[in-house]
C-alpha cells in the first residue's frame, strides 16, 4: 500500500533545506486534496495559512475519526505513525508554528501510547506536538468543534467566517488536517511514482472480508464488494453520506461527484453494506439512533428533529404508523438537512431521504396493517 | 448595495445582516434566537431564504453583490414551518397557541399553524428560585438568556447543560439558581421569548395581607414603575401614570401609598454627604453607589476588594421601609409588628435583596411592574379610566433628584446636585448633568467642589460595569445599574423592551423631574421634616444604624 510508506524524514530534512514554497508548490502540483471528506486541496489550503501576518500559528490534526464504518485513519495510526508526524512537523515547518495539536478521538485511547512514544522518537525538532484527546463526541470531527474543544469550551460547531485558515485556534490561523492527509504530504514530496488517486476505502457490513482497501479513486463499486466478497441490498456510505440501491448503481465508479448523482457522498470513503437479509428500516433506525444521541443540540432542526426521526422510524419499524407518518417523516428530513447548522445536520438524514426514494416500499409494507 | 429579493431590485446596507435590512424594508421575517445589538448565534433556524438554491439563515448572512433571495416560496415555508413545529413540541404543553405574550406562539399563528405533529417528550424539573423561576418545559434552547447571561452581564450564571435533545439551559452542574452565582437582576426574563424565567410572583400573599383589617398595609413606588405601567394597561411606552398608579393602589386597599422618591431623596441625603466625608477624608475612592441590589450581590460575588469602596447607604426602598417601620408607625401609634410594608419595584432582585438577614425586618413584600399589573387587574379596576389621585403626604412628597433614580446615570446626578450645594455652599445654575443622560453604557465627566475635579462615571449592564471598573482609579464616584438603561429596563418591567421603549421611558423619567418644583434632595420639606424630628443630620447615629447596611463576600460559583 502507498499510504504504509515510509519517508525517514527524508521530506522533512528536504523541506527545511527548500523552504515553504516548494512544499506548497509542489502540494499543487502533484494534487494532493484533504481525505477527511471535503477534497478541499491542500497546498492551497496551507498557502492561505501561510500568507497570514499572525506571527503565532497552529496545526491541528484531526483524528476524530467518529464516522461509523471509518477506520482508515487508525490503521494510519497503528501502522505508519513515523510518517504522520512527519507530515505534521513539515506543516509547522511551512508556517512556522510552534505547536501541533493530534486531536485524536476519545475511542482510541489504546492508540494513545503508542502514539506518544513514536512523536518521542521522530520529533527532534522544537516543535511541540500534544495529543489532545476528546470525549467521543462526533460532532467534534467538525472543524471548527475541534477547536473549540481545544480551547476547553463545549465542543460546539460555530460559524464561518472566520474560517480556521484566518482565525482558527485561540483565534490564531490554523491548519486542521486529516490523519490520511497530512500522512500523504511526505509521500507526495518524495516519491516521483506518488499517486494522488490512491485512496483508502473502508469495507464493513455484511462482507466475507472486511477491512481496509487502497484502490484508485473512479474505480467502480462493484470491484471493491468483490475484493470484500459480499451480496449487497444497499451500500451505506458511512453514516452521513446516505444509501444507494446496489443492484442500480453496483457500475458507478468511485468519485465524489459520480456517488453524488445517486445523491449520496462519499464523504471519507466508508462502504458499509447491507445484505439482502436485513431490513433497511432497521437500519435507518440504527443510524436515527446515532445521530440522536450525538446532536449537540446547538440548533433547532437536529436537537428536535433527529428524535422525532428516530421515532417515527421505530414506529414504522414496529408497524405502528401510517402512510402519513412517511410523508412527515420526509419532510422532516429535508428540512433537517436544509436548514441544520453544521454538517452533522445537514447530512443527518440523508439516509433516511435516499431510504425512502430506493425503498419505499419496504416502507410500506411495514404500515399499520387495519388502515 | 444592490440585491435582488423576490425578483425585485432593494438598495442594501453593506454591512447590515439580511434579517436587519429585510425587516427594515418590511419584510417579516421569523426569527427567535436572534437579540437586537448582540451576536448572531444561529440556533433557531426559522429564519432562512433561499439564496442560490439554498436554504440560509438570514441572522448571520450579509449581502453579496448580485444577490438573489426569495423569502417565501414553499421550500421556504415548509422549513419555517417544520422547525417551528419542532419548537413548539418544546413548549406548548403548558401554554395556549394563542398566547400573544410569547413571541414563539405570535410566529406560530402567522404561519397559520393550529397544532404540531409532534408531541411533547420531555419533562424537567423546575428551579424555583427565591426570586426568578426557571421552567425548562417551556423553554425552547434559542439561548437568548444564557448569551444575556453572559454578554450583557457577565455573570455566567446559565448555560447550556447536556447534549442533543437532552440539551437545557442551566445553572453550573445542574445547581439551582439561588444555589449558584446568580445575581437576580432577571434580564433572563425580559430576553425570554416564551416566558420560560419568571419572577417569583407574590401577590397572592399581598392579597391575603389586603384581607387582614389588623394590619396597616403601606405600599411605595419606585421611580420608574410610573413611566412603564402604563404599558401593561396597553397605553403608549413612555406614559407618566403617577396619578392613576396611585388611585389604583388605594382601590385595591392599601391604607397609605408613600413614594419611593422620597427613600430615594433620604438615600442621596446620605450618601452626598458619606461622599464628602470621604472627600475631607482623603477616600477611600471611588465611592460606588450601593441603590441595586444586582450589583451588590455581583460585587460580593466577584468583586470583594471593593467592599470599602462601596456606600454604606441602604437602597432607597429599604430606606422608606425602615423608617416606615419606625418613624411613621410612631407617628400613627401602630406597634411595629402590625405595619407591613410592600414594594412596587421595576426589579427581580429586590425580591432577593428583602429576604438578606440584615434587611429582614425593612420590607416584607416585593411586587414587580408586570405583578402590580396583575394584582390591579385581580381588583377588576379599569385603570386607563381612573382619575389621577396623590400619594399620601406623610412620606409622599419627593423631588425631581429622587424621580430620576429610574435612569441610568440618575443617581449620580441626583447626588451631585446635593454634594455640590452642601460642600460649596454656592447655588447650582444648572441642575441637569447632560454627561450623564443618555442610553450610553458608560458615561462620565467631571465636576469642580470646593476646588477639586470630582471625576465622576456611571455604568449600566455588569459588562459595562467591569469595563468601567477596570480604570476605577481615574474617577471619585461611580454609579452602577445592572440592567441597561438603569431600573427602568429592570427585570421586572413590562414586556416586551427594546432600545426605543427604553429611550421613551427614560425621555418620561427625565419630563417629570423637569415638572417638579422642587429638584434637589435636600431641598425636601419631608426629608428635612424626618431629620428635624427624628433622625437630626445626616450619618448621625440613628441614621447610621437605620439607613446604613453591610455586604458580605460570596462564593465566585
Amino acid at each position: 500500500m502507498q499510504i504504509l510508506k515510509e519517508s525517514s524524514m527524508m521530506a522533512f530534512n528536504k523541506t527545511v533545506e527548500k523552504g515553504p514554497k516548494w512544499v506548497i508548490d509542489t502540494l499543487k502540483n502533484k494534487g494532493l486534496t484533504g481525505r477527511g471528506g471535503a477534497g478541499f486541496p491542500t497546498g492551497t489550503k496551507w498557502e492561505m495559512v501561510f500568507n497570514e501576518k499572525e506571527t503565532e500559528k497552529y496545526v491541528v490534526c484531526n483524528a476524530d475519526e467518529g464516522e461509523p464504518g471509518t477506520f482508515k485513519d487508525r490503521m494510519i495510526i497503528e501502522k505508519n505513525p513515523k510518517t504522520l508526524i512527519e507530515g505534521i512537523m513539515i506543516a509547522c515547518h511551512v508556517i512556522t508554528a510552534k505547536k501541533a495539536f493530534i486531536y485524536l478521538r476519545g475511542e482510541y485511547e489504546c492508540l494513545k501510547e503508542n502514539l506518544q512514544k513514536t512523536i518521542d522518537e521522530v520529533n527532534t525538532s522544537d516543535i511541540e506536538i500534544q495529543i489532545f484527546q476528546g470525549a467521543g463526541a462526533y460532532v467534534c470531527g467538525d472543524e471548527t468543534a475541534i477547536l473549540r474543544s481545544i480551547e476547553g469550551y463545549r465542543g460546539h460547531p460555530s460559524l464561518k467566517p472566520p474560517f480556521p485558515t484566518v482565525q482558527g485556534l485561540f483565534e490564531k490561523p490554523t491548519i486542521i488536517n486529516n490523519v490520511e492527509t497530512l500522512t500523504n504530504v511526505p509521500l507526495a514530496l518524495m516519491m516521483d511514482d506518488w499517486d494522488p488517486k490512491l485512496k483508502l476505502f473502508s469495507l464493513s457490513g455484511k462482507v466475507k472480508h472486511p477491512g481496509v482497501y487502497e484502490l484508485k479513486e473512479g474505480t467502480p463499486l462493484s470491484k471493491l464488494i468483490k475484493l470484500g466478497d459480499g451480496e449487497p441490498k444497499a451500500i451505506h456510505f458511512g453514516c452521513f453520506g446516505g444509501c444507494l440501491a446496489y443492484e442500480q448503481f453496483k457500475d458507478i465508479p468511485l468519485t465524489p461527484e459520480e456517488v453524488l448523482k445517486a445523491d449520496c457522498f462519499l464523504g471519507s470513503c466508508a462502504v458499509i453494506v447491507t445484505d439482502k437479509k436485513t431490513s433497511i428500516i432497521d437500519v435507518a433506525t440504527n443510524i436515527a439512533k446515532f445521530y440522536e444521541f450525538e446532536s449537540c443540540g446547538k440548533c433547532t432542526p437536529c436537537r428536535e428533529g433527529t428524535m422525532r426521526v428516530l421515532a417515527i422510524l421505530e414506529n414504522i419499524a414496529m408497524g405502528q404508523a401510517n402512510s402519513a407518518d412517511i410523508d412527515t417523516l420526509l419532510e422532516l428530513a429535508i428540512v433537517i438537512r436544509d436548514t441544520s447548522f453544521c454538517g452533522l445536520g445537514q447530512t443527518a438524514t440523508n439516509h433516511v431521504i435516499n431510504a425512502i426514494k430506493y425503498f419505499r416500499e419496504e416502507f410500506e409494507e411495514r404500515l399499520c396493517k387495519s388502515e | 448595495m444592490q440585491i435582488r429579493v423576490d425578483g425585485k431590485i432593494i438598495e442594501v446596507a453593506k454591512d447590515k445582516t439580511l434579517l436587519i435590512s429585510l425587516k427594515n424594508l418590511g419584510y417579516k421575517i421569523p426569527s427567535i434566537c436572534y437579540q437586537e445589538g448582540l451576536k448572531p448565534e444561529g440556533r433557531c433556524r426559522l429564519c432562512v431564504v433561499e439564496i442560490a438554491g439554498k436554504l440560509v439563515t438570514t441572522c448571520n448572512t450579509y449581502p453579496k453583490e448580485g444577490m438573489e433571495i426569495t423569502t417565501n416560496n414553499d421550500r421556504v415555508k415548509v422549513a419555517r414551518k417544520v422547525n417551528s413545529e419542532l419548537l413548539m413540541s418544546e413548549h406548548v404543553q403548558t401554554c395556549s397557541i394563542e398566547n400573544q405574550d410569547h413571541e414563539l406562539c405570535q410566529i406560530i399563528q402567522d404561519l397559520g399553524i393550529r397544532e404540531s405533529r409532534f408531541n411533547p417528550k420531555r419533562k424537567w424539573k423546575v428551579d424555583l428560585g427565591a426570586s426568578v423561576i426557571r421552567d425548562n418545559n417551556k423553554c425552547i434552547n434559542c439561548g437568548r438568556c444564557v448569551q444575556v447571561c453572559a454578554t450583557i452581564q457577565a455573570t455566567y450564571a446559565i448555560d447550556f447543560a447536556g447534549r442533543g435533545h437532552k440539551e437545557r439551559v442551566a445553572p453550573y452542574s445542574d445547581h439551582e439558581l439561588n444555589d449558584v452565582a446568580c445575581i437576580k437582576c432577571g434580564q433572563c426574563i425580559a430576553a425570554c421569548p416564551v416566558g420560560a424565567i419568571s419572577e417569583r410572583e407574590h401577590i397572592h400573599e399581598v392579597i391575603e395581607v389586603l384581607k387582614d383589617s389588623k394590619k396597616h398595609v403601606v405600599v411605595q413606588t419606585a421611580p420608574s414603575i410610573r413611566a412603564a405601567l402604563g404599558e401593561e394597561f396597553s397605553m403608549p411606552a413612555g406614559t407618566l401614570v403617577t396619578g392613576k398608579m396611585v388611585a389604583a393602589l388605594r382601590k385595591c386597599g392599601f391604607d397609605k401609598i408613600f413614594d419611593t422618591n422620597l427613600g430615594a431623596d433620604l438615600t442621596i441625603m446620605e450618601e452626598a454627604s458619606e461622599f464628602l466625608n470621604r472627600v475631607k477624608k482623603g477616600g477611600p475612592f471611588p465611592m460606588i453607589t450601593t441603590c441595586c441590589p444586582a450589583w451588590i450581590k455581583y460585587m460580593e460575588h466577584f468583586y470583594h476588594d471593593l467592599l470599602p469602596n462601596m456606600s454604606s447607604c441602604k437602597s432607597p426602598h429599604e430606606m422608606l421601609g425602615i423608617l416606615a417601620n419606625t418613624y411613621y408607625a410612631k407617628k400613627i401609634n401602630k406597634p411595629r409588628d402590625d405595619i407591613i410594608v410592600v414594594s412596587i419595584m421595576p426589579c427581580t432582585a429586590k425580591k432577593f435583596e428583602i429576604t438578606r438577614p440584615e434587611l429582614t425586618s425593612d420590607v416584607d413584600f416585593v411586587l414587580t411592574t408586570r405583578e402590580v399589573a396583575k394584582l390591579i387587574r385581580h381588583f377588576c379596576i379599569d385603570f386607563k379610566n381612573l382619575n389621577d389621585e396623590k400619594f399620601d403626604p406623610a412620606l409622599g412628597i419627593s423631588t425631581g433628584a429622587g424621580a430620576i433614580f429610574g435612569a441610568s446615570g440618575g443617581v449620580m446626578e441626583a447626588a451631585l446636585r446635593t454634594a455640590y450645594e452642601l460642600g460649596t455652599g454656592k447655588e447650582l445654575t444648572k441642575v441637569e448633568f447632560d454627561q450623564l443622560r443618555g442610553p450610553k453604557g458608560i458615561k462620565e465627566g467631571t465636576v469642580n467642589v470646593n476646588g477639586i475635579d470630582i471625576k465622576f462615571a456611571a455604568a449600566n449592564g455588569l459588562a459595562n460595569a467591569r469595563e468601567l471598573l477596570k480604570n476605577k482609579d481615574k474617577y471619585h464616584f461611580i454609579e452602577i445599574m445592572a440592567c441597561p438603561g438603569g431600573c427602568i429596563a429592570g427585570g421586572g418591567q413590562p414586556l416586551p423592551v427594546n432600545e426605543e421603549i427604553i429611550a421613551k421611558r427614560m425621555e418620561a423619567i427625565y419630563e417629570e423631574d423637569r415638572l417638579l418644583p422642587l429638584r434637589k434632595s435636600h431641598e425636601n420639606p419631608i426629608v428635612k421634616k424626618i431629620y428635624k424630628d427624628y433622625l437630626d443630620h445626616p450619618l448621625s447615629k440613628k441614621a447610621e444604624m437605620i439607613l446604613h447596611t453591610y455586604y458580605t463576600p460570596r462564593s465566585e460559583f
